[in-house]
């Protein structure tokens, strides 16, 4: 682990505000200048099961949680049975005493407090309790009492004299019953905490988004209510139908008259729309899909992560046309993306997707917006003369106009001719395929101009990943001093080979979050890559960056192709 | 020639009803445009079928959307852009078949379209099989023995979800389909238009629709009515069979909010944005 880093597990059920305690903690991190990651390990459920936050933090900087924690507070038994072995060596169990008969439970390393008893004094006690995890951090990170009510004020504003109250005993307790206190650092980072649906919907927006359509599904409900949020004060129009397959084609209906959309879902969603997909290739309709992916086939594992989607995104829609395919890797990178496949998808016309896994999409790290940096969407405009649709064009690329005009606008699912009307016969058949595929060989020449890779050290062995894997995988590198060169592929259709000859002829380490593979093969067939070991997970869980490690170190020296 | 005439070769049967369909939304949109309906606005989209090809034979800008689907398309226009005027053609495969949510769905949210169905009760583009409207015992190609399913009714089906305008036109009576088309567009709010049109290759029944069509006098006041009406089977009621006042989708919850006419500026957008994510922070 870095030095300076501290990490904050709070687990229990779900409905004692486990997840707010873990955001207030991240909060008050941030207000202590440090850097944060916050990830969310929650259910399908509403209420009991077992949830749990992680937030873990550091001076300078930090791209991913750790799962072996300094201070645990578990407010139910199970969060302790469940959470034994993420105890860092010298760490400290703060746990609900009232869980166990006698009061104390048996740990020598932990402190018993009667969370739920001393909740009892206020209104629902049972989902109070999650206070009492922040109160104890704070008492165990030493923090003056009137930064705890500041931040009080802040974070449980809503009944905030009960909640400071129950915090107040709860922090006076801890500080009596702690056998040691872990003070922290205060550093000068100074930018906010975002989640990566936030950043999504944040850099669409800054390009120009009008129209957001999306039926819920975890892990991309939280774009639908950002945005829900944010329409009035933006102007944006959003709207929940009845299925996925009305999000899409209501999405192609309002950008076939000017409206900038875009729509969110996860892999079961995003299979209801590929038709629609399709229609956008061949309508030539710009439409970007945020696909945020959770464990699958199927119905999968909702709440959780993997990278199990990259041949789906690849390859969704009947037919051939070009799309465009981009995986952010981090917060500030899902802010860009967004705003980049916005763009390129009403400048060429064509469907992209912004691929994405829930542990981007609901952790919550630090990052800057620079909302200048960004493009803007402006198409290109039919000027004057009779207006075709699907007019020739050097980099098969049409004009655009919108109704009311006078002249006639056709947008058409069949094979069609320049103007949109229907046809057969095998040489309009022929040049309309051939336009749309040029399209993608302009694509290409514009990517060359945009960084389709990020590369990051130095070292001699060569990481390649994409995704959140690459925040995993920079973190992992930072907790054990891990000397290597990690290559994250941002645009991942069109594949970037020009980006990378210079891997060719050197053994590589793939790390991502699949059973089989997809990335890899992607590597070998597409870039051509001597892919030599392959570390993967696949469990629905974010690699822990000091499990992941030692994998990473266990690998180095290659063990021939995989 | 009319100046809706495009110059694509029209392939429907001869003595198809769509022809009649056809000429009375010519007919419409000319009678639109008497009543101050800027025909630049009305913008059409169409399913797949037979009656989809109406949008390669009708000088209108619009989408040619997918089976089923073209209904959300066209929702889709009408939340971009409630200036226009949207009609969706569609089929009854389309609208009763494949796309069921979505009409039951445009209903229920009183979205600001026209849904016209060219109900024929076969599906005739992929060769006569049994469709949602097919009469029970109905013979073709996927059903030697006659369908084994009662038809699904319109009518009631529209009224039930809520839509603010429901009507029943035949393309036997094309000025009286015409009349209907203008009500239709010029409500505001959800329009379902069943148009009655026979298929003479796979369902010729011509004659006893022409037996049974009634135009209808007066429209009810009470949906109770209205529903007796569109179940009567002695007789089948043509004309406006439901209408209400009720603010369309859009309005009630934008207010009179365009996302594409109102659109912000760069720099106002990058503005707001800028105060929104530093109160959210």
């Amino acid at each position: 682990m870095q030095e300076e880093a501290f990490t904050f597990l709070v687990g229990g059920e779900a409905g004692q505000g486990v997840k707010k305690a873990g955001t207030a903690a991240s909060v008050l991190f941030s207000r202590m200048g440090r850097a944060v990651f916050q990830m969310d390990d929650y259910q399908s459920l509403i209420r009991g099961g077992h949830n749990f936050s992680v937030v873990s933090t550091a001076l300078d900087r930090i791209s991913s949680h750790y799962m072996k924690s300094h201070l645990m507070v578990a407010l139910d038994e199970r969060s302790v049975q469940e959470h034994a072995e993420h105890l860092r060596e010298g760490g400290l169990l703060i746990y609900n005493g009232d869980v166990y008969e006698d009061g104390s439970g048996d740990f020598p390393e932990g402190v018993g407090l009667p969370m739920t008893t001393l909740a009892r004094e206020y209104p629902n006690p049972g989902m109070r309790v999650g206070v009492a995890a922040v109160a104890a951090l704070c008492a165990a990170i030493h923090l003056p009492l009137q930064e705890m009510e500041d931040l009080f004020r802040s974070e449980y504003g809503k009944d905030f004299d009960n909640n400071l109250a129950y915090g107040k005993t709860v922090y006076e307790k801890t500080k009596e019953a702690l056998p040691r206190r872990f003070p922290l650092k205060r550093g000068t980072v100074s930018s906010s905490l975002w989640s990566g649906n936030e950043a999504i919907a944040v850099g669409a927006c800054a390009a120009g988004l009008n129209a957001y359509f999306a039926y819920p599904m975890t892990p991309a409900s939280s774009i639908l209510h950002c945005l829900a949020n944010w329409d009035e004060e933006l102007g944006l129009v959003v709207v929940q139908p009845e299925s996925e397959v009305a999000v899409a084609n209501m999405a192609l209906g309002a950008a076939s008259v000017g409206a900038r959309t875009m729509v969110g879902t996860s892999g079961g969603g995003f299979a209801l729309m590929t038709e629609a997909f399709s229609l956008a290739g061949m309508a030539e309709t710009p439409f970007l899909v945020v696909l945020s992916s959770r464990p699958g086939p199927a119905t999968g594992v909702p709440t959780y992560t993997e990278q199990g989607d990259l041949d789906f995104a690849l390859s969704a829609g009947h037919g051939e046309f070009p799309r465009i395919v981009a995986s952010p890797g981090s917060v500030e990178d899902a802010f860009r993306l967004a705003a980049e496949l916005l763009d390129l998808v009403w400048t060429f016309q064509t469907p992209g997707i912004l691929l994405t896994e829930k542990h981007l999409s609901e952790s919550r790290m630090n990052a800057t917006f620079d909302l200048e940096s960004v493009p803007w969407v402006e198409p290109l405009l039919h000027r004057d003369g009779p207006y075709a649709r699907y007019a020739a064009s050097e980099n098969g690329v049409s004009p655009l106009l919108f109704p009311p005009s006078d002249q006639c606008i056709k947008w058409n699912s069949y094979e069609h001719d320049e103007r949109g009307i229907t046809i057969e016969d095998p040489l309009w058949t022929v040049k309309m395929h051939d336009k749309r595929a040029s399209k993608r060989d302009a694509l290409i020449e514009t990517l060359k101009e945009k960084e389709t890779v990020q590369v990051f050290g130095e070292g001699e062995q060569i990481l390649f990943t994409y995704g959140s894997t690459t925040s995993s995988v920079l973190e992992a590198c930072r907790a054990d001093g891990l000397d290597a060169t990690v290559v994250q592929i941002l645009y991942l259709e069109p594949f970037p080979v020009w980006e990378l000859k210079q891997w060719r002829n050197r053994p590589v380490t793939v790390v991502e979050q699949s059973q089989m593979g997809q990335f890899v093969r992607l590597l070998k067939e597409r870039g051509g890559l001597n892919v030599t070991s392959f570390v993967n997970q696949y469990d629905g869980r974010p690699f822990d960056p000091e499990a992941l490690s030692a994998r990473l170190k266990k690998e180095m020296g290659g063990r021939g192709a995989v | 020639m009319s100046v809706l005439d495009t110059n694509a070769e029209n392939t429907w049967c001869p003595g198809c009803g769509n022809f009649a369909i056809l000429n009375a939304v010519k007919k419409s949109v000319e009678k639109l445009g008497q009543a101050g309906v800027d025909p630049r606005r009305i913008v059409m989209t169409a399913g797949i079928g037979q009656h989809a090809k109406i949008f390669d034979y009708l000088s209108l800008s619009g989408f040619y959307g997918l089976h089923g689907r073209s209904m959300a398309t066209a929702q889709g226009i009408s939340f971009a852009n409630p200036h226009l005027k949207v009609i969706d053609f569609g089929g009854d495969g389309d609208t009763f078949g494949e796309g069921l949510e979505h009409i039951v769905f445009a209903a229920k949210r009183n979205a600001d379209i026209t849904v016209l169905v060219h109900d024929n009760g076969v599906y005739a583009l992929t060769t006569g099989q049994t469709a949602p409207t097919s009469e029970r015992g109905f013979v073709g190609p996927s059903t030697p023995r006659g369908s084994a399913e009662d038809p699904l009714r319109p009518i009631p089906l529209m009224l039930e979800a809520g839509a603010s305008f429901v009507a029943r036109g035949f393309a036997g009576h094309v000025e009286h389909l015409a009349d209907l088309i203008v009500q239709a567009i010029q409500h505001e709010g959800f329009a379902l238009l069943d148009v009655l049109q026979p298929c003479v290759t796979f369902n010729n029944n011509w004659k006893e629709l022409r037996e049974k069509i009634e135009i209808i006098d007066a429209t009810p006041e009470k949906k109770e009515d209205a529903l007796a009406m569109a179940k009567r089977e002695d007789k089948i009621p043509i004309g406006v069979i439901w209408r209400e006042e009720k603010a369309p989708f859009l309005r009630s919850a934008y207010g009179n909010w365009n996302p594409v006419a109102d659109a912000q500026s760069k720099q106002e957008r990058r503005e707001r944005l800028g105060s929104v994510i530093e109160k959210d922070d």
